[in-house]
């Protein structure tokens, strides 16, 4: 009978003993998950302000300008434009007169 | 001698120990342990709540889960306005210890006089001060690294407006709790805004998150929001205006470009303008949105209404024979002119030369309810539907009140007043074939469904009649594109100051369409007392409406309609493959 409490206290003792343990892992872990998450949310908020930034030097303002004055680009007119009818179109529409 | 003591015979073992000391003890044991028992039972039954909550309060957190706000783009998808992160910086000024060196440092990164920092900083009762809201992150960083005692940083976002003052007036802003105040931020507030969501934790001694109380409620970010507005189209629009105004020192201009076809408002960009994100010094100059928010007598560009509606009624033919000399009217006590006396002019004439005896004298075969039914069916004095907030209604006074000479008056465009962007709205009527459409902010594919205000046949012949009006021989022939068949009819309109008209100052207008057989897009533009010595629509607002209408079709991919003369150069060398 001795025998048999002595065995049960050791196992509730290493029972015990292991749930601090999980306890513990499992804080950790929750830890380590968080530090994660916030790093992703970081990184998507880089991200976003990647795109604006990469809009912002995109914007037709300073691509005119710059093409204006770097490349010596102007704005295309008809009259230095080729169009082409898209095939399926072709018999609709007649193509534009050259 | 050695004394020896018997233990096993002592008499103070001998004597009898009575009985209640024992038992006494075993009392005060028993009564200890149910003092700890009643006290085992007071904290974990009876008084439980109470301490459960205080060990909340020591260890458990709500974290506000912050919810960002929908991004705004336009047809093509490119960012008009996204979030940025951006801190808020604050001090404590008690505890700011830096050198000069490094106050002066501060003051440079916070863009603030040093002694505008200092005073901030002088105030020692205080504890709290804020130094500057929503500073872009590369300076917060180097502020944080700094390492000065007593500034702080929250973390935060901040709108950005890549586009600028092309798309102020369109977009708007927000304040800084990033609420919409202007625009579409204000108008879509609500689809833009997300709810911020919260969890409950357990946070360590280090200020970590160790658990989850219990399930979060997760954050719902706004919803992104896609205008009708063309980017391209929209900068092009502002910048071919700003340099119109400027050139004619007038005060202001606006355009607004439709789709003819599914009613979506492709560009509307208003001079000045101003930067939404950097809004010191703003005027309300700058700030107005003039195209929906100010209201004008628009002059001429309404006699193609004038004739539409008499066409409709069965009143003229396009080739009706008007006699508009010798260039003067008089009616009711008033003298109505003619810049040139034009003889007799056909219906048509009338619009390409732009007659106002011709336009009066095509009125007076209308009734003024006839004439108030059309205005009304064109959105003239009715608000219009579009997500503006403050677009004004303009004004047409109720037809039982008209004298003749106000019906006469209003048949080139005086004693009513509209928007800019109800101008364009009721040539959407001549554009889709006689049904004005609904105009939408938004992108929308579907060709819009309009309701009837003129035949076909007559939107038609109203179309040629604009088509001549911008032709060699009529008053906008500046707003000739290469490649594209263009209508339009030019205004230009005495300001009103005060009772009267003011002799020397003017607005000038272009309203038209192109291609002018199926109609693509609808360009309307206003210049707001040019006063570089021309004042004429057909001179000042004609080249914009040329310059805009080109680059947007072109944008649009839209096949020229006019044999242009080609300037390719073909390759003769043939190219080796």
């Amino acid at each position: 009978m001795t025998r048999v409490n002595v065995l049960l206290l050791l196992a509730v003792l290493a029972s015990a003993l292991y749930l601090v343990h999980i306890q513990y892992e499992s804080r950790r872990l929750f830890v380590e998950l968080e530090k994660a998450a916030s790093q992703m949310r970081k990184l998507e908020m880089e991200s976003e302000s990647f795109l604006a930034e990469k809009r912002a030097q995109a914007t037709p303002l300073r691509v005119d300008k710059l093409a204006k004055d770097k490349l010596q680009m102007r704005p295309a007119t008809p009259a230095i434009t080729q169009y082409v009818a898209h095939r399926e179109t072709a018999a609709a529409t007649p193509p534009a007169k050259p | 001698m050695s004394r020896s003591v018997r233990y096993s015979s002592s008499p103070l073992l001998a004597s009898k120990t009575p009985v209640w000391r024992s038992k006494f003890i075993v009392a005060a044991i028993a009564l200890g342990f149910a003092v700890l028992a009643a006290r085992a039972a007071h904290i974990q039954i009876f008084g439980n709540a109470f301490f459960q909550r205080q060990g909340e309060v020591r260890f458990v957190r709500t974290l506000e889960l912050p919810a960002s706000r929908g991004r705004i783009m336009d047809r093509n998808g490119l960012i008009l306005a996204s979030n940025i992160p951006a801190a808020s910086i604050w001090a404590i000024p008690e505890d700011i210890n830096g050198t000069p060196a490094q106050l002066a440092e501060l003051a440079h990164l916070l863009e603030m006089p040093p002694a505008e920092l200092s005073k901030k900083l002088g105030d020692e009762d205080k504890t709290f001060v804020w130094l500057k809201r929503q500073v872009e992150e590369p300076v917060a960083k180097r502020i944080a690294e700094l390492g000065l005692k007593g500034i702080h940083q929250d973390a935060g976002f901040k709108r950005q407006y890549p586009d600028g003052e092309a798309t102020a007036h369109v977009i708007g802003f927000t304040n800084i709790e990033n609420t919409g105040l202007d625009g579409m931020e204000l108008t879509f507030e609500k689809h833009l805004l997300g709810r911020a969501g919260s969890r409950r934790v357990i946070k360590d001694g280090k200020g970590r998150v160790v658990e989850d109380v219990r399930d979060k409620v997760p954050a719902i970010d706004g919803k992104d929001l896609q205008l009708s507005i063309d980017s391209k189209v929209q900068f092009f629009a502002y910048q071919k205006l700003r340099d119109t105004v400027t050139a004619h020192k007038a005060k202001a201009g606006s355009v607004v470009v439709l789709d003819a076809v599914t009613g979506e408002v492709l560009a509307l960009a208003n001079y000045p303008s101003y930067m939404p994100d950097k809004r010191k010094n703003l005027t309300g100059e700058q700030l107005r949105n003039r195209a929906v928010t100010d209201t004008f007598e628009p002059g001429s560009t309404m006699k193609p209404i004038t004739v539409a509606m008499a066409l409709e009624a069965g009143r003229v033919t396009p080739q009706t024979l008007i006699e508009t000399g010798p260039g003067r009217y008089a009616i009711g006590g008033f003298n109505i002119t003619d810049t040139h006396n034009y003889g007799t002019l056909t219906v048509e004439g009338v619009i390409q030369k732009s007659s106002n005896v011709g336009a009066l004298k095509i009125a007076q075969k209308m009734t003024p309810h006839e004439m108030w039914d059309t205005y009304t069916a064109l959105g003239y004095g009715q608000k219009p539907q579009i997500q503006f907030r403050g677009a004004v209604t303009g004004r047409v006074r109720p037809w039982k009140t008209w004298r003749p000479v106000e019906q006469a008056s209003m048949s080139y465009g005086y004693g009513l007043s509209a928007s800019l962007f109800q101008m364009a709205h009721s040539y959407t009527a001549f554009a889709h074939d006689g049904r004005i459409i609904p105009l939408t902010m938004l992108k929308s594919t579907e060709p819009a469904v309009g309701v009837k205000v003129f035949s076909p046949e007559n939107a038609q012949a109203v179309r040629r009649m604009l088509q001549m009006a911008a032709a060699p021989g009529g008053t906008g022939q500046l707003a000739q594109t290469v490649g594209y068949s263009v209508g339009g009819k030019s205004g230009t309109a005495h300001k009103q100051v005060g009772k009267g008209y003011a002799s020397n100052k003017y607005r000038a207008w272009f309203t038209g369409m192109a291609p002018i057989d199926t109609p693509r897009i609808i360009v309307a533009v206003m210049i707001d007392e040019p006063s570089n010595g021309q004042y004429f629509g057909g001179v000042v607002a004609a080249p914009v409406f040329s310059e805009v209408a080109q680059q947007t079709l072109r944008l649009m991919n839209v096949q020229p309609d006019v044999t242009v003369k080609p300037q390719i150069v073909a390759n003769p060398v043939e190219e080796s493959l």
